[in-house]
C-alpha cells in the first residue's frame, strides 16, 4: 500500500473513526504520512521524510521495528540508555528493502531490548491499539510493528523473533507473523536481545506479501558469522527431496537439474543425479504436492488454554482434514521444559549482549551526579538508572545463570534442554534437519506442526498491571519451542467462531510449524491454504478458517 | 590529539556523538566521563619507560646491597626447607596486520582512534568478523611451543567491566582452545641454575583472545582511550605450575619470547608491551604433609596467590622471589595463604601487594559467544605450518655448535644478543668468509664468533654503545678478519684497525691498513742481524750464560728475545725469525 493510498484510506469515513481524526488533515503527502507516523507516539518512535525526488506513489513503504539500525531515524530499542543513538550504517534487512525501493518510513515501539510479550516495557510508555476503543494488549514484543500493519499504515512491518516477538502480537492484532529459520536473514544491524535465538521477522496482512518480502531478505550475508552460507542453503534444498524415495528404476535416467552452490562439485554433482531422478520420475507434481500430514502435539493442549483457542484449533484442523490433508498425533516430550531453558538461555546472552551499555561511547550521557566514584561499582549507577525493570530482572537472572556456582545447573542444564527440544521436532518431521549428520527424517512424520500462537486471547492492558513477570513469562509457552530450534514458524490470524464480529479482543494466531529450513513449502502451504479457504468473495461462505483479516 | 581520544571522566561534563563510527578517520569529541578504576596494574602500565627503567636501576643496586647483608643469609638457608611451584600465563601479541575479529587494520599508528571498526568499539547491531590471517603467527606460535593444534576449537566471553573492554566482555577460548599440550625445554643455556639440570615445562593450553583498548591517564579525573588495539589478536600461553625458581620462571619467559621472535609469531616483546606475564605462586614444605590444591593435574600443591601484568623478565623474578618470601614468612609464622590477586610494581620490587581477594574475586561468567562459528582448522594447514617453520632457539644452538663449531656459551650469547641480529650479522660475516664451493663453515666460525663476540663486545661495552648491524659493515668485518687470517696484519694491528672501524670509518678495510701503516711487512735477515747484535751488545751477562748452555740458558734465550722483540717494529717482526736469527748468532 502506498502512503498515497494510505492517505485515501484513512479518509475514507470508516477508517477516520479508528484512527484519531486529527491527523488526517495532514495525509495529502508523503510528509503528511509521516506526520501520521510521528504522532501515534505509542506504536511508532520516529518517522522520517521520504529521499525527495523520489515518485513516492508508486513505492511502497516499510516500518522496522527500533532494534533494526538505521542511519537517517535514531534506534534506540525503546530504552533510554540509547536515547538518541545513531547507527553508522544500515542494517542489511533495511539495505536489502531499500535496494529493492522500499521505504522505511518509521521505526516502531517494542519491549525494551525486545523483553516482553506485550509491548509494554518501553520507555516510551506501552503500545495501545488507540484506534479501537477497547484496552486489548497488541502482544510484544513487535508490538508496534504489528499494529502499524493492523491498522493499514502500512503494508509490511519487520520485527524481530526472539521467543515469539513477532508471531505472538501477529496474533493478537490479527495479522500474519513470520519467524523464519534461524540463519535465513541477516542479522547484520540488528540489536540484539539473544544472539542465537534472534531472527528477522516479517509481518503483513497477506501470505503473498509476506513471500515477497521474505525473497527480498532470504540472502546470505557475509558479514553475520550465523547467516546461513551457500552451501549451507544447498544442504536445505537437498534435505527436502527427503520427502519421497528415489525407484530404483529411475537410477539411470538422465539429469536434467542441477543442484548448485555446494562446494563439493562431486557433491553438487551427486544430488543433482538424486534431483534429476526424483523430477523424472514424480514430475513437477513431486515438486509442488498438495496433501500434507499434520502434526498435532499433545503436549500443545494444556488446561490453562483459553476454550475459543480450542474451538479455533479444532476447526482448524477439521478444515485441514477436509482439504485432504492427513492430521497425525505427534509427541513433543520436551515441550514443558523449553520454557525455562528459554527463560534461563535468553536472559543468559541478554546480560553478556547489554554489558556494552556502559554511557562511555553512546547513548545516553552518564549523570554527573551519579557518576561512578572510585568507592562505587563501575557503571552500575548509570545502567540503573537508564535500564528498564524488566530489561534489569532479565540482567539479573542471566548474570546469575552464568555465575560460576550456577552455571552446571541452569546454563549447561538449559543448553541440554534445548538439544532435546530440537530432537524432538527432528523425531518427528518427515524432513530431516539439513544441517544435522545424525538427522534422517521420520519417513512416517509430518510436513508441519499446527498449534495455536497462544494459550490465551489477547488480555486488556488493565489486567496486565497485576500480573507477575513469571504470568507473562508463560505465555510464551508455545511459541518458544520452535525458537529454541531456529525452525520457521508463521501466526496466521483465524477466527473462533464465524458468527462473531471480528474485534481485536478476540484475535486468535494459529501458529505453522515446518522443518528447518523449510521457509518457502511453509508459506507457500500457508498461501495454498489461505487461498484455497478464503478466496476473494463474500464471508458467508462457511469453512473459511484463516482470514487476512482486515479492520 | 585531546579530540581524538575517548575520555573517561569521574565528573560529567560532555559526552560524545557515535553517529560518525564507521567513518575511517572521523574525530570523536573528548569527554566522557566514567570511573577511572585505580589499580596497580594501571600505574604501572601508564609511568612513563623512562622513569621505569630509572626505578628498576635503582631498585636493583638497592637489591644487591641488601642481598649480602646476614637476613638474607638466613632467607637462603631457609629455603632449604620450602618448595616453590610456579605457573605463568603468557599474553602475547600476535605478528598480524589483522585484528582477531574486525577489518580494521591493527597496523600500529599514533593517531588515536583512528581506523576502528563498529565492532572495535561494541556498536550495538555489529558483528564479529573472524580473520583467518591471524591464524598464520598463532599457528607458528602453537606448533614452535610443541602443541597439539585441535581441528576444531570455540571462542568464549569473559565478562568484567572495564574502560578499556568496550563490549563487557573479552572474546577469548576458554572450554576449548585452539592448542594444547605444548612443551618448552629450559637449561643452563636458558638461565637456569646448573643444579637445576634441563627442565621441561609442560604447556597446557594455547588460546586466542583480544587485546583491550589502550588507556592514558590525561589527569586526576580523566583517562583517555584509544580503540586502535582493542581487539588486537593475542595469544595466551598458559604453563603446567612446573617451574620451582624464581630464575627458571624468568628463563621460562625468556625463552617463550625468544621461540616467539624465532618464528615470526610476535614482534614486540616485554620491553615494548607486546608480550605481559601473570605469575601463579604457591610453596610447600619438601618434608610436611603435601598440600590440597591442584591445577590441571598438578596435585598436592599449596594455596596459590596470583601476580597480574608483569611486563620484564626481571620483574617475573623478582615478583616470585618477593611472593615466595612472603608466603613462607606467613606460613612459618602459622598462618594461612589466602587465594588472592597481588600487584607487584617496579618501585617496592621486594614486596608484592594485594590488589583483592576471593570475596572481591571477578566471576567472568564463561559463556560461548553466540554468534562465533567453531573454528576449523585443517590437518594440511598444520602440516604447512609445521613443514615451514622457521627454526627455534634450540635448533638455531645445535647449528651455531655443530656447523660453526662455537662454544655452547658463545652459541648461546649470540641467539640471546640483541633480538637475533647479532647472530644474523654472524652468519652474514660468515658466509662473506667461506668460498661458495666450501660448504665448511667450521673454518671461519670461531674466530668469527672470537671478533664479533669477544673483540667487539669488549668495545661495546667500553663505549657503552649499543650494538647495531651497521657499526661496522658486515664487509670490513669479513675483509679485517680475512686480512688477519692471512697473515697480513698481526694481532695488535688488527684490534687497532677494529677500532678504526668501530669509529665509523667507512671506507674499505684494505685502504684504511695501508693508510695507517698497519698491513705486516717483514724485516729483512739484514734487519734481523742488525737488530739481534744491538741486543747482544746491551746484555752481554745473559749471552754469555747462554752461551755456557747451562741451566738458565733458556730462560736468557726467551728474555733476549723479548728484548728483541720490545726494541723492534712489532707490526713487521714474527718471533719465530727473531729467535732464529738470535740462534744463529748465539749458537752457530
Amino acid at each position: 500500500m502506498n502512503p498515497a493510498a494510505t492517505a485515501r484510506r484513512l479518509k475514507s469515513p470508516g477508517e477516520i473513526r479508528r484512527y484519531s481524526t486529527i491527523y488526517h488533515d495532514r495525509l495529502r503527502s508523503a510528509r503528511g504520512t509521516r506526520a501520521v507516523l510521528s504522532g501515534l507516539e505509542n506504536l511508532v518512535l520516529t518517522g522520517s521524510p521520504y529521499p525527495s525526488g523520489r515518485n513516492i506513489a508508486n513505492d511502497e513503504v516499510i516500518v522496522l521495528k527500533d532494534n533494526f539500525l538505521t542511519t537517517d531515524l535514531p534506534t534506540t530499542c525503546a530504552s533510554h540508555i540509547l536515547e538518541g543513538f545513531r547507527g553508522s550504517a544500515t542494517s542489511m534487512v533495511g539495505r536489502l528493502l531499500q535496494d529493492a525501493g522500499i521505504h522505511i518510513v518509521a521505526k516502531t515501539n517494542m519491549d525494551e531490548f525486545g523483553m516482553g510479550s506485550y509491548s509494554t516495557n518501553s520507555a516510551r510508555g506501552p503500545v495501545k491499539h488507540g484506534f479501537d476503543s477497547l484496552e486489548q494488549s497488541v502482544g510484544g514484543s513487535s508490538g508496534g510493528s504489528a499494529l502499524v500493519v493492523a491498522g493499514g499504515l502500512a503494508r509490511f512491518a519487520i520485527g524481530s523473533d526472539t521467543g515469539g516477538s513477532v508471531r505472538l502480537p501477529a496474533a493478537y492484532t490479527g495479522i500474519l507473523g513470520f519467524k523464519p529459520s534461524y540463519g535465513r536473514i541477516s542479522r547484520n544491524g540488528l540489536i540484539p536481545y539473544a544472539n542465537s535465538l534472534d531472527t528477522v521477522g516479517i509481518m503483513s496482512t497477506s501470505v503473498k506479501d509476506a513471500i515477497s518480502i521474505y525473497r527480498i531478505l532470504n540472502k546470505h550475508d557475509p558479514a553475520d558469522p550465523t547467516s546461513l552460507d551457500l552451501n549451507s542453503r544447498a544442504r536445505i534444498e537437498h534435505a527436502k527431496l527427503s520427502r519421497s524415495r528415489v525407484p530404483d528404476h529411475a537410477a539411470s535416467d538422465q539429469v536434467s537439474v542441477r543442484v548448485i552452490g555446494l562446494r563439493d562439485k562431486k557433491e553438487s554433482a551427486r544430488l543433482s543425479l538424486e534431483a534429476g531422478m526424483r523430477w523424472k520420475a514424480y514430475g513437477r507434481q513431486y515438486f509442488t504436492k498438495r496433501s500434507w500430514r499434520i502434526g498435532v502435539p499433545d503436549e500443545y493442549n494444556i488446561q490453562e488454554m483459553h476454550p475459543w483457542i480450542r474451538i479455533a484449533w479444532l476447526k482448524t484442523l477439521s478444515v485441514l482434514q477436509d482439504m485432504g490433508n492427513d492430521i497425525v498425533h505427534i509427541s513433543l516430550p520436551t515441550t514443558q521444559s523449553a520454557l525455562s531453558a528459554y527463560y534461563v538461555l535468553a536472559p543468559a546472552e541478554a546480560s553478556s549482549n547489554l554489558a556494552k551499555y556502559d554511557g562511555v561511547r553512546y547513548g545516553i550521557p552518564r549523570d554527573a551526579e551519579l557518576a561512578d566514584n572510585h568507592e562505587g561499582v563501575l557503571y552500575a549507577h548509570h545502567r540503573g538508572q537508564h535500564f528498564g525493570d524488566e530489561v534489569k530482572r532479565r540482567i539479573l537472572l542471566g548474570t546469575f545463570s552464568l555465575s560460576a556456582g550456577a552455571m552446571d545447573n541452569y546454563f549447561i542444564q538449559a543448553q541440554k534442554v534445548r538439544r532435546l527440544v530440537q530432537q524432538d521436532f527432528n523425531n518427528v518431521f518427515t524432513v530431516p534437519h539439513p544441517l544435522l549428520e545424525a538427522s534422517t527424517g521420520n519417513p512416517e512424520g509430518v510436513d508441519f506442526i499446527v498449534v495455536p500462537t497462544a494459550p490465551t486471547l489477547p488480555p486488556l492492558l488493565s489486567e496486565l498491571k497485576h500480573q507477575s513477570p513469571l504470568d507473562s513469562y508463560v505465555n510464551d509457552i508455545f511459541t518458544v519451542p520452535a525458537s529454541l530450534a531456529g525452525l520457521p514458524a508463521i501466526s496466521v490470524p483465524v477466527v473462533a467462531d464465524d458468527d462473531l464480529p471480528p474485534t481485536s479482543d478476540k484475535n486468535i494466531g494459529m501458529q505453522i510449524i515446518g522443518q528447518f529450513g523449510e521457509d518457502m513449502p511453509l508459506l507457500n502451504f500457508v498461501r495454498d491454504t489461505v487461498e484455497a479457504i478464503d478466496p476473494p468473495r463474500p464471508r458467508e461462505t462457511d469453512s473459511r478458517i484463516w482470514t487476512a483479516r482486515r479492520f | 590529539m585531546l579530540r581524538r581520544w575517548y575520555c573517561h571522566r569521574f565528573v560529567s561534563t560532555a559526552r560524545l556523538y557515535t553517529s560518525s563510527l564507521c567513518a575511517q578517520r572521523k574525530c570523536f569529541s573528548t569527554s566522557t566521563h566514567c570511573r577511572f578504576h585505580a589499580t596497580a596494574v594501571d600505574e604501572a602500565e601508564v609511568a612513563p619507560l623512562r622513569k621505569q627503567l630509572k626505578d628498576a636501576a635503582r631498585a636493583s643496586r638497592h637489591q644487591q646491597v641488601s642481598d649480602t647483608n646476614g637476613k638474607d643469609q638466613l632467607r637462603r638457608e631457609r629455603l632449604k626447607d620450602w618448595e616453590l611451584t610456579v605457573g605463568i600465563e603468557i599474553h602475547a601479541q600476535l605478528n598480524t596486520s589483522s585484528k582477531l575479529f574486525s577489518r580494521a587494520s591493527a597496523d600500529w599508528t599514533d593517531v588515536p582512534n583512528a581506523a576502528l571498526w563498529p565492532f572495535d568499539m561494541a556498536v550495538p547491531g555489529s558483528q564479529p568478523l573472524f580473520q583467518p590471517p591471524v591464524l598464520i603467527p598463532a599457528l607458528r606460535a602453537a606448533i614452535a611451543l610443541d602443541c597439539d593444534i585441535r581441528p576444531r576449537s570455540k571462542f568464549d566471553r569473559k565478562h568484567y567491566f572495564y574502560h578499556d573492554q568496550p563490549a563487557g566482555y573479552q572474546i577469548t577460548q576458554y572450554y576449548e582452545p585452539f592448542a594444547v599440550n605444548g612443551r618448552v625445554t629450559l637449561t643452563q643455556q636458558d638461565g637456569l641454575a646448573p643444579e637445576e639440570g634441563t627442565l621441561h615445562i609442560g604447556i597446557k593450553q594455547v588460546q586466542l583472545e583480544q587485546d583491550t583498548a589502550r588507556t592514558q591517564q590525561h589527569d586526576e579525573e580523566t583517562s583517555l582511550i584509544d580503540f586502535n588495539r582493542s581487539g588486537h589478536a593475542l595469544v595466551e600461553i598458559i604453563s603446567l605450575p612446573q617451574l620451582h625458581s624464581p630464575q627458571a620462571a624468568a628463563a621460562y619467559v625468556r625463552k617463550v619470547q625468544s621461540i616467539l621472535y624465532a618464528v615470526d609469531a610476535a614482534t614486540t616483546g616485554m620491553e615494548l608491551g607486546g608480550l605481559r606475564a601473570d605469575v601463579n605462586v604457591s610453596v610447600r614444605r619438601f618434608d610436611g604433609a603435601t598440600g590440597n590444591h591442584s591445577y590441571s593435574g598438578v596435585t598436592g600443591l599449596g594455596q596459590r596467590t596470583e601476580i597480574k601484568n608483569l611486563s620484564s623478565f626481571k620483574s617475573v623474578e623478582d615478583a616470585v622471589c618477593a611472593e615466595r618470601d612472603r608466603q613462607i614468612d606467613i606460613l612459618e609464622a602459622g598462618g594461612k595463604i589466602e587465594g588472592e590477586t597481588r600487584g607487584w610494581s617496579l618501585s617496592n620490587p621486594g614486596a608484592t601487594r594485594r590488589l583483592r581477594g576471593k570475596e572481591g574475586e571477578v566471576d567472568y561468567r564463561y559463556m560461548p559467544d553466540p554468534d562465533i562459528l567453531p573454528l576449523h582448522i585443517d590437518n594440511d594447514l598444520v602440516a604447512h605450518f609445521r613443514s615451514t617453520l622457521p627454526p627455534v632457539p634450540d635448533q638455531l644452538l645445535d647449528m651455531l655448535r655443530l656447523s660453526y663449531g662455537l662454544t655452547a656459551d658463545d652459541a648461546g650469547a649470540l641467539l640471546n644478543l640483541d633480538n637475533g641480529t647479532r647472530l644474523l650479522y654472524y652468519q652474514d660475516v660468515v658466509s662473506r668468509l667461506t668460498p661458495s664451493s666450501n660448504n665448511n663453515k667450521t673454518a671461519f666460525g670461531v674466530h668469527v664468533g672470537n671478533w664479533i663476540l669477544h673483540e667487539l663486545g669488549a668495545l661495546l661495552t667500553t663505549t657503552e654503545t649499543e650494538w647495531h648491524p651497521d657499526l661496522i659493515h658486515a664487509q670490513q668485518m669479513s675483509d679485517l678478519i680475512s686480512l688477519q687470517l692471512k697473515g697480513q696484519l698481526t694481532g695488535p694491528s688488527a684490534k687497532k684497525l677494529l677500532r678504526i672501524l668501530f669509529a665509523g670509518e667507512k671506507e674499505p678495510v684494505s685502504v684504511i691498513a695501508e693508510r695507517e701503516n698497519l698491513l705486516f711487512q717483514s724485516m729483512n735477515d739484514q734487519e734481523y742481524v742488525e737488530l739481534a747484535n744491538r741486543v747482544i751488545q746491551d746484555h752481554p751477562k745473559e749471552v754469555e750464560i747462554v752461551q755456557k748452555n747451562s741451566k738458565q740458558a733458556q730462560g736468557k734465550l726467551k728474555f733476549l728475545l723479548g728484548q728483541m722483540m720490545r726494541h723492534g717494529d712489532r707490526n713487521r717482526m714474527e718471533a719465530q725469525r727473531a729467535e732464529k736469527t738470535l740462534r744463529s748468532i748465539l749458537m752457530p
